[in-house]
């Protein structure tokens, strides 16, 4: 365990590991463990005001994402455990919603590094993928509305696909009022 | 294991794949044996599929090209890490899925330049397959668009344009350069409009893991094809080999090509398969360097290369890119698909034809910014809203026709690659006019991103490379001109045929597979009236005999 603390928590945040992904092979999640997780993911969309009914339409998705995570190879449990052993352990030295702000602005974790504690592990394989995972699930489509145009409705094709046949993709562009907008720019 | 097909396919990308579609159903209990160097990468798997969205990673990467397995030489650099997929499916398991239609000219290069070469097929007599290959692929695209003569609708309607298009389409409007007068209408005063972007979506998505733009409604896969084949059960003679490089065609006389030969890989062993037709369905890499390595007693320097042509005349495209810079963006745009959807054939007619063709369009992914990327650094909402609002790039590319040369050469160097294939020796050069020509082409594009009121910030031309390399074992009217004949036939063959972009004489401004699909319809028919033909004759013998 480590003497001197580096970055935000205490001692189980800033324990060393691997940088591997943790092993899990045949290990499974609890209604619980998943209870858990998805503080995560709702608190993302709400340190970013991004998303509406407290993220709850983006859950079907998340939990299908969780289940392909933890019943293929390479198996998350292990990092999904993790990640809630360092949950709790800033619940109790922040309580909980500044234990969000502290893990999504000033976890002192380099993003681009190999993880080598369990403050990392969380933070590169759970809360940035859960990020990829909610933007690409519509957490996008709150920016594009600052001047009252018409908000993103497709984030690089990820969304407005087959399931929403009906709905206009995109923003398409209207030679009337499109790009009057942008004649200041 | 059985040794002797009908058919022997060489190669499991799209041109194997319509292939075996058009001759199966043709006549069920065809014997066709595929023969794919590369592994099957699992797809439809909901796992690889979030595995991308989450980490950006995808399955099939493993088997590109890598930078040391192919060597430059020249003065220009010829890119060949990275661009192609050897597996099931073919590079159909990356590509970018856009359908265009090469133009009337591209078909008559040397005739209208006195450069490159002459196609022995008109545009004319691949019009009808074209419409096969936009059905077969589900290609979307615009009815009204005028650049190229139809005689059919797309099968599926366009996707419109985005509104990041908009600044562009505007200034494209404003520039006369754009609208200029084609060949297709001489004397009307036509206008070739901006267009949209034909893609092939093909299916739902299916969700593989290795679709960049899923769901979009799923691009084609060869592998889909290819599946559905093996699975159905009145194919019963149609079998696909993996793990199975081929090294050798071999044959029984100067006209008859009778097996070939390869590595089964998880083994090491050894085989030799027989086929009344061979036909080489693998890229513009393999199939020179495969009829190059096949010497014989009958062929001494290569099958097809009595006269040192294969592997010559290569083409590619080389990228023009020039990126401008606004400095707000006050309607948050994006892209929104990560596909172009705007493009011009402004330049990509009959009249550039003599100084090299550009065929325009926007970059996928301009204007952007990577929202879950700055979520991921610790950006507040109030950070990201004030990039997101800011500073606004837009990127215009252009695909920029070569032109064969004698002298541009594709060749095996000693070794093999993981899957057993020859490594590759590209030599490549431009001369100082299509330096300049290229040069100039990048003029036109930087007018457009200043008529936008953007400020240029880059304007550069890539390198060449192998994403659309083509003309290594080109067609023509003689053996002294080219490798095949009109219909891919290996000159002074009875059954070998190249179904490849390495057929292609010239490689137009836009992206080949379309061409390649409707020249493998094309095909099916011509072995459908070859064999049919074939067949009387041993009827009758038969007869005779009795």
């Amino acid at each position: 365990m480590n003497e001197e603390l580096t970055s935000i928590g205490g001692p189980v945040c800033n324990e060393k590991l691997p940088a591997s992904l943790i092993f899990a092979e045949g290990q499974h999640l609890t209604h619980q463990n998943k209870e858990a997780l998805w503080d995560i993911f709702e608190a993302i969309g709400k340190n970013w005001s991004n998303t509406i009914y407290d993220s709850n339409n983006q859950r079907s998705s998340w939990y299908e994402m969780l289940k392909a995570k933890t019943e293929n190879a390479p198996n998350y449990a292990g990092e999904y455990v993790n990640a809630i052993y360092v949950l709790n352990e800033l619940y109790s030295m922040y309580g909980k919603d500044e234990a969000f702000k502290k893990l999504f602005f000033e976890s002192g974790v380099d993003n681009s590094a190999p993880p080598t504690t369990r403050l990392a592990h969380c933070k590169i394989y759970v809360v940035n993928e859960f990020i990829r995972m909610q933007i690409t699930a519509g957490g996008f489509k709150s920016w594009g509305t600052k001047y009252g145009g018409e908000q993103a409705r497709n984030y690089h094709g990820f969304l407005g696909g087959t399931r929403y046949n009906r709905i206009p993709r995109v923003r398409e562009y209207d030679p009337e009022t499109t790009n009057s907008k942008n004649d200041d720019a | 294991m059985k040794n002797q097909y009908d058919y022997v396919i060489v190669g499991a990308g799209v041109a194997a794949a319509t292939i075996a579609k058009g001759l199966l159903e043709h006549k069920h209990d065809t014997s066709i044996l595929i023969l794919e160097a590369g592994p099957e990468i699992i797809a439809k798997d909901r796992r690889f599929w979030w595995d991308y969205i989450t980490r950006g990673e995808r399955p099939y990467t493993f088997t590109y090209d890598q930078k040391f397995e192919a060597d430059s030489t020249g003065n220009i650099e010829y890119q060949t890490d990275g661009v192609r997929v050897k597996a099931y499916g073919g590079s159909t398991m990356h590509w970018g899925a856009w359908c265009l239609r090469f133009r009337p000219e591209d078909f008559n290069l040397h005739t209208n330049t006195g450069e490159g070469a002459d196609w022995p097929i008109n545009y004319e007599d691949l019009e009808s397959y074209y419409n096969d290959a936009e059905a077969f692929l589900s290609v979307c695209g615009d009815d009204n668009a005028n650049w190229i003569p139809r005689s059919k609708p797309y099968p599926v309607p366009p996707f419109e344009w985005t509104a990041a298009d908009g600044a562009m389409i505007e200034a494209w409007e404003q520039l006369d350069v754009v609208y200029q007068d084609g060949d297709i209408d001489p004397g009307t005063k036509t206008k070739i409009k901006s267009g949209k972007m034909p893609i092939a979506r093909y299916r739902k998505c299916m969700t593989t893991g290795t679709c960049k733009y899923c769901p979009i409604g799923g691009r084609f896969n060869a592998q889909y094809v290819l599946d559905d084949l093996k699975n159905d059960t009145r194919f019963i003679n149609f079998e696909v080999r993996v793990n199975a490089p081929v090294h050798k065609v071999n044959a029984s006389s100067k006209s008859k090509i009778e097996s070939v030969t390869y590595t089964d890989n998880l083994n090491g062993k050894k085989h030799t398969v027989y086929g009344d037709t061979i036909i080489l369905a693998s890229g513009a890499y393999n199939v020179p360097k495969l009829l190059r390595a096949s010497k014989n007693e009958f062929w001494q320097d290569g099958i097809g290369n009595d006269y040192d042509l294969v592997g010559r005349f290569v083409v590619s495209h080389s990228m023009l890119n020039v990126v401008g810079k606004a400095k707000s963006n006050p309607n948050g745009w994006f892209q929104e698909y990560d596909f172009p959807t705007l493009m011009s054939h402004s330049y990509n007619t009959k009249e550039h034809q003599k100084k090299g063709k550009i065929f325009m369009f926007k970059n996928r992914t301009t204007p952007n910014v990577d929202i879950a990327q700055l979520m991921i650094e610790g950006k507040t909402r109030e950070e990201i809203d004030e990039i997101v609002y800011g500073e606004m790039t837009i990127n215009l590319q252009a695909f920029l026709e070569e032109k064969g040369k004698f002298s541009n050469r594709l060749e095996a160097k000693p070794g093999v690659d993981r899957f057993g294939l020859p490594l590759t020796t590209v030599h490549f050069s431009r001369t100082d006019e299509e330096m300049k020509n290229a040069n100039d082409r990048l003029r036109l594009l930087e007018q457009v991103i200043e008529k936008m009121g953007l400020e240029v910030t880059s304007s550069r031309i890539d390198k060449p490379g192998g994403h659309h390399t083509t003309g290594t074992a080109r067609m023509g009217t003689s053996p002294e001109n080219s490798v095949t004949d009109k219909f891919m036939k290996v000159h002074d063959t009875d059954n070998l045929y190249v179904c490849s972009n390495a057929a292609f004489p010239t490689g137009s401004a836009v992206n080949p597979t379309l061409t390649l699909t409707a020249m493998a319809f094309r095909l099916v028919e011509h072995l459908k009236k070859t064999n049919q033909i074939k067949s009387k004759i041993e009827d009758v013998n038969t007869v005779d005999t009795i």
